[in-house]
């Protein structure tokens, strides 16, 4: 349904995105995971037609959004970070003119204006203007617009971005019930987030894409080993030496003197998870806190874009 | 179509959604009505003047002549004031990407603007008829006259609107629009008349002045309505919503 090869931007000297490939197929949900400034949005949009990519293609149900635009737009809805909003008209009266522009007229728009607001739960704002919204329901109507046409396609940039952590579940609920019936390619930086909605990710670092797959892959294929965190109530300096005979653990450092946080990192913790705490209990240091630092996601990202 | 009109009707609300529309209005119907007073004034003394010593008076067609001349001026001032916000705003706060995902094409969305921004102005134009139709009790102004006049100043709106887009769609601050828009119009406005100051030859001094929007208007003015006019405004407005369409899709492939 989005199929993206070699794509290539650069403005100015600056060179934004380089060779960009990856694809979602129909029905998926696949997450744009990468940090700030990696070339997601830029690759959104490209993707939508707002800017032009210098090489490259980007099609949207097949139709290439560069010679084709039209019918690749008809198929789509678009959620920018900054939700294109006109501040000064009323909620109804937008979604019936972002409806219009995509075709519908009549008992229909009508129909599906009311629908989505219903969905969306904007319903009690159809006659509040958009500028006096809070930002939750300004990024609801952002949605909304995205939606009102019932593309096949949906492209959202951080949809969740800046919202209440009761707003940001309800979007996930959301997004989450639109699976199957739409195609979806949401970009975040929140892992937690990709990690509990996705089919599948894609994570770019500076301009490339540099791994894509399931999230269960991803990890399964680095290997780069977890991160742990040990506290001892004394001592920690000296316990540093002795974890670093170890050559299966890797990292090890003494976090804070001050809260004796010793961070390590291992591959084996059937094994090495034992040997910690068995140094610890032996050499007396007091045992207060052995666990999980990092959850798997993280550390995928954290190694492939360091 | 039903894009165009969609994007028309949507701007044109949005323009009197805020005061702007009303501010507007307001400062065209004051200025006119400014200048209206001092011009009949002036025409009653003249006529007076022509009773008592004798000699032509004032023609009722003048005065009209001189009113939507004054016009000109005045658009100098409104033209740029609605133009400017056409896609400066949009741009500078994203909204412009709402129709830039649209299933609507660059053609469709310059050429709403433009019929919002003609939209706007024809009801300004309406409104000022007040004016002329005042003239009526001064005694019997010829109604052919004015409704030609009121073409040739319709389309010399629509044409200052064209350039006024096209500075709008190159700038991202509306008030840098604003300058410059009213900037080139009055460079228009007075290329008739530095013609000669600007130009060698006789060839093409005259050349110039035939480029001129001046020149064209004053056929309108007199009651005539000729093809060579009509045609040199729809080549010009067509020339600069052509060059609004190519720069709103350049600032694409930036």
């Amino acid at each position: 349904m989005i199929e993206v090869v070699g794509l290539r931007k650069s403005f100015g000297n600056v060179c934004a995105l380089n060779d960009i490939t990856f694809q979602v197929n129909k029905g998926q949900i696949v997450g744009f995971l990468g940090a700030n400034g990696a070339g997601k949005t830029t690759t959104m949009d490209i993707l939508c037609g707002c800017i032009g990519a210098d090489a490259g293609s980007a099609k949207i149900a097949g139709f290439e959004i560069s010679s084709q635009p039209i019918e690749a737009k008809k198929r789509m809805g678009y959620l920018p970070d900054e939700p294109p909003l006109h501040k000064e008209m009323k909620v109804e009266e937008y979604l019936a003119y972002v409806g219009r522009l995509h075709g519908l007229s009549g008992k229909d728009l009508r129909q599906r204006v009311d629908d989505i607001m219903d969905r969306l739960e904007l319903s009690d704002m159809r006659s509040r203007l958009i500028g006096n919204l809070s930002k939750g329901y300004k990024q609801r109507v952002g949605l909304a617009q995205a939606l009102v046409h019932d593309p096949e396609v949906l492209i959202l940039d951080e949809p969740t971005e800046g919202l209440d952590p009761n707003q940001i579940l309800q979007i996930r609920q959301l997004i989450r019930s639109l699976k199957g019936q739409h195609t979806i390619l949401f970009s975040s930086h929140i892992l937690s987030e990709v990690e509990s909605i996705c089919d599948e990710l894609v994570i770019i670092d500076k301009g490339r894409i540099v791994e894509s797959g399931s999230h269960r892959d991803l990890v399964a294929r680095l290997e780069s080993g977890r991160q742990y965190q040990l506290r001892v109530r004394q001592g920690a300096h000296a316990l540093v030496e002795r974890l670093r005979v170890y050559s299966s653990l890797s990292d090890v450092n003494l976090e804070q003197e001050a809260e004796q946080l010793i961070t390590f990192r291992t591959k084996d913790q059937e094994q090495d998870l034992d040997r910690v705490a068995r140094e610890v209990l032996d050499g007396g240091y007091g045992l207060q806190e052995l666990a999980l630092r990092s959850k798997k996601l993280e550390d995928v990202f954290f190694q492939l874009t360091r | 179509m039903q894009a165009v009109m969609t994007i028309a009707l949507r701007d044109f609300k949005a323009y009197f959604a805020s005061l702007k529309g009303a501010v507007t209005l307001f400062f065209l119907l004051i200025l006119m009505g400014l200048f209206f007073q001092s011009f009949a004034n002036s025409y009653l003394q003249y006529q007076e003047q022509a009773l008592q010593y004798g000699g032509e008076g004032p023609k009722l067609s003048q005065l009209l002549t001189a009113l939507f001349q004054n016009m000109h001026f005045i658009f100098l001032f409104i033209i740029p004031a609605v133009t400017m916000s056409s896609f400066a705003e949009d741009k500078k706060t994203q909204v412009n990407r709402l129709l830039q995902t649209a299933p609507v094409s660059t053609s469709h969305v310059v050429l709403g603007k433009f019929a919002a921004a003609a939209g706007i102005l024809g009801l300004a134009l309406l409104a000022s008829a007040v004016f002329p139709l005042y003239l009526f009790k001064y005694g019997n102004p010829d109604p052919g006259q004015i409704l030609s006049s009121y073409a040739g100043v319709f389309l010399l709106m629509c044409s200052q609107i064209a350039i006024g887009l096209w500075i709008s769609s190159l700038v991202s601050h509306q008030f840098l629009a604003f300058l410059f828009t009213a900037f080139a119009l009055f460079l228009l406005l007075i290329l008739a008349w530095i013609a000669p100051n600007i130009t060698s030859t006789g060839m093409v001094e005259e050349f110039v002045k035939y480029l001129a929007v001046t020149t064209h208007l004053d056929n309108f003015f007199n009651g005539l309505i000729t093809v060579t006019d009509l045609v040199y405004f729809l080549v010009f407005i067509s020339l600069f919503l052509f060059f609004t369409n190519v720069s709103v899709d350049a600032q694409r492939w930036r």
